[in-house]
């Protein structure tokens, strides 16, 4: 580790390639979105593929804690084929290095992810601070950083809104809980998981897009940095479905707002969800 | 006979609604009587005060208890810690959880510290033919369903989604089950998290309001937040919000409804300007009634409401505040 020594801390950034989730929605919506003859994938070829919004925002607290003076490198991995597009994105943010693991199989699950993540992280020098999204927006599982803190010995901070690094050492977390937000405080090195609440990621320059365009991630096969890890998923996905929501919705006519407010009250207070006057 | 499923409730992380407990219990029963196994009942933190007679009218077999103070508050290191112990000790097919804020981010680790398969956002679990389970989760918000297969050779650990299960008791109970004390010290574990500040809960939650008045993006401006306020005061509910506008401060992060915010399930909920998509909707769909007001007839919200509004909520929303007073009314 290189805490407490001269050398600069190291941060790595877990992220992952998703489908934009807004227009999975919008697909959705209009009853357009279908899965494919394997029964598993959502097969519309005109979704963009982004980086999962959470991630984006853990690169944002990364570049924040270098920005705030910390003396760091920020590494970006990701585990997935053909993501030179996604990681370029991340080096036009203005991290230092970016990395591309190969899967060893058609369909890795959280274990397999965290196995690989862990065994670069620990192969390639360690970390002193990991940063991953709070969950992806694909299968909202948020199981990959917990994983990565049990296999890593690390603790798990989870659903920050800001990060800091103290003088000891120490990572100080504002999180965001449901009685507001909280403030926690964890001994290097440790994984933290962030939310939308840290705030809008910045946008890439043209200068740095352009930079970026020239790096590629340094693409790392699963057999150099694995040696006796146990790589077999523990979950397989076998369907995915699009779950059918039955509309029942009474409109409320009624000659202008006045009058269709009057008529939705008295239907409330006639099913007895509002009590009206005696 | 095959190892038994385990239920496991932690009181004070959330687990204090006694509706969410029963659910889990629910699955976890139909689950032990397909695979012919026996229901335990693990119990973190302090028992429910109707821990025994909960336990009888839902099957359960034996209840676990950490019987003294050992576990009355504990940090989640050591709920990781004390699970751990308990599976190793009997080790079980499937270990069912309550998924809410205090399980959230705990579960995986435990599945993790176990290496047990893991499936959050779990809404069904069923017995695969060829033996093993198929669990359900909610996936892209609640916009697709995924059927996951766990290893079978593995403890299966799943945290179950609020409303996913109806509760059912059993119809003619047995006799209650025993309450054993697990044998498990778990003093010596370190929380490796220290909090510095803890939250400060400001009043009431959203998590127990039973009238709750959302405005989304539809409101236009940072000003008309008002109406919805004023609108939940008047029936003396609760003001939420959908997550664009809380991104953009027209409210503060405790008003946010959905997925990532706060899992509500009031009598009333009546959502202002907000399309209604999934991650939303996570968040708000067990409402009792909802109440949509759009511009846009075509409003995945109005797929959920059982009443509704093509307008203006500008418009709608102050007539709403008027027709209230004017009856009178309150829940
Ligand atoms: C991983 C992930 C997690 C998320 N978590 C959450 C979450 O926890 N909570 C959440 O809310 N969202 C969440 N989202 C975002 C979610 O997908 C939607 O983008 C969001 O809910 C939309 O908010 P909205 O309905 O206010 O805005 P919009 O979708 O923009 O809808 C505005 C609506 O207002 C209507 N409207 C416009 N003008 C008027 C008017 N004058 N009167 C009446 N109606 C009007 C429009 O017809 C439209 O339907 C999440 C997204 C992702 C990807």
């Amino acid at each position: 580790m290189a805490s407490g020594s001269m050398l600069p801390m190291r941060i790595v950034v877990c992220v992952k390639e998703v489908l934009d989730p807004d227009a999975v929605g919008a697909y959705a919506l209009s009853g357009g979105l279908v899965v494919g003859e394997d029964g598993k994938t959502l097969t519309q070829t005109t979704i963009p593929r982004l980086m999962n919004a959470y991630d984006e925002q853990a690169i944002e607290a990364a570049l924040r804690i270098r920005e705030g003076g910390t003396e760091c490198t920020v590494s970006v991995v990701s585990v997935g084929d053909d993501l030179t597009t996604l990681l370029r994105h991340a080096v036009a943010l203005g991290v230092d290095d970016v990395h591309e693991i190969r899967p060893p199989e058609d369909e890795p699950d959280c274990h397999v992810i965290a196995s690989l993540l862990g065994a670069w992280i620990r192969t390639s020098g360690g970390a002193d601070l990991v940063l991953c999204g709070r969950q992806a927006s694909d299968d909202d599982q948020g199981v990959v950083p917990a994983l990565l803190g049990e296999m890593l010995g690390m603790p798990v901070v989870a659903v920050a809104r800001a990060v800091e690094i103290t003088e000891r050492a120490s990572v100080m977390v504002t999180t965001v809980t449901p009685d507001g937000d909280e403030t926690a405080e964890a001994a290097l090195p440790a994984v933290v998981t962030i939310s939308n609440e840290l705030g809008e990621p910045r946008y890439p320059t043209m200068p740095m897009r352009m930079a970026a365009r020239r790096v590629n991630p340094e693409v790392v096969e699963p057999d150099s940095i694995s040696e006796g890890a146990d790589l077999a998923p523990r979950v397989r996905l076998v369907r995915q479905y699009v779950p059918t929501v039955k509309g029942e919705c009474v409109l409320i006519e009624g000659d202008g707002p006045a009058a269709q407010a009057t008529r939705l009250v008295e239907a409330l207070v006639g099913d007895r969800v509002l009590q009206g006057r005696p | 006979m095959s190892a038994p499923v385990v239920v496991c409730t932690w009181q004070g992380a959330g687990d204090d609604v006694a509706e969410e407990t029963a659910a889990a219990l629910t699955l976890g029963r139909r689950v032990a009587a397909e695979s012919g196994t026996e229901l335990r009942w693990l119990v973190l933190g302090p028992a429910p005060e109707d821990l025994v007679e909960t336990a009888r009218s839902h099957g359960v077999t034996v209840v676990d208890t950490f019987g003294d103070a050992r576990l009355e508050s504990p940090g989640p290191d050591a709920v990781v810690e004390a699970v751990a112990r308990y599976s190793a000790s009997r080790p079980a097919a499937l270990i069912v959880f309550n998924q809410h804020f205090g399980t959230r981010f705990v579960v995986p680790r435990v599945a993790g510290r176990i290496d047990a398969a893991v499936v959050m956002n779990c809404t069904d679990v069923e017995l695969a033919e060829s033996g093993g389970f198929l669990v359900t989760a909610a996936a892209y918000g609640g916009d697709t369903r995924a059927v996951y297969a766990p290893d079978p050779e593995r403890t299966c650990v799943v945290a179950l989604l609020a409303n996913a299960v109806l509760p059912e008791p059993v119809e003619t109970p047995a006799q209650a089950p025993p309450v054993e004390d697990v044998d498990i010290d778990v003093a010596g574990v370190e929380e490796r998290v220290r909090i510095v500040e803890q939250a400060r809960s400001e009043g009431p939650r959203l998590e127990d309001a039973e009238i709750i008045v959302a405005g989304g993006r539809g409101l236009g401006s940072p000003e008309n937040f008002k109406l919805v306020e004023e609108l939940a005061e008047t029936l003396g509910g609760m003001a939420g919000a959908s997550r664009p506008i809380v991104d953009e401060g027209w409210t503060d992060s405790a008003h946010q409804v959905g997925l990532t915010g706060r899992i509500t399930r009031p009598a009333l909920y009546v959502a202002a300007g907000i399309s209604g998509a999934t991650q939303h909707m996570a968040g708000c769909s067990a409402a009792k009634t909802i109440v949509a007001i759009n511009t846009d007839p075509d409003a995945a919200i109005f797929r959920y409401a059982k009443y509704g509004i093509v307008g203006d909520c500008l418009e709608v929303l102050p007539e709403m505040i008027r027709a209230v007073r004017e009856a009178g009314v309150a829940r």
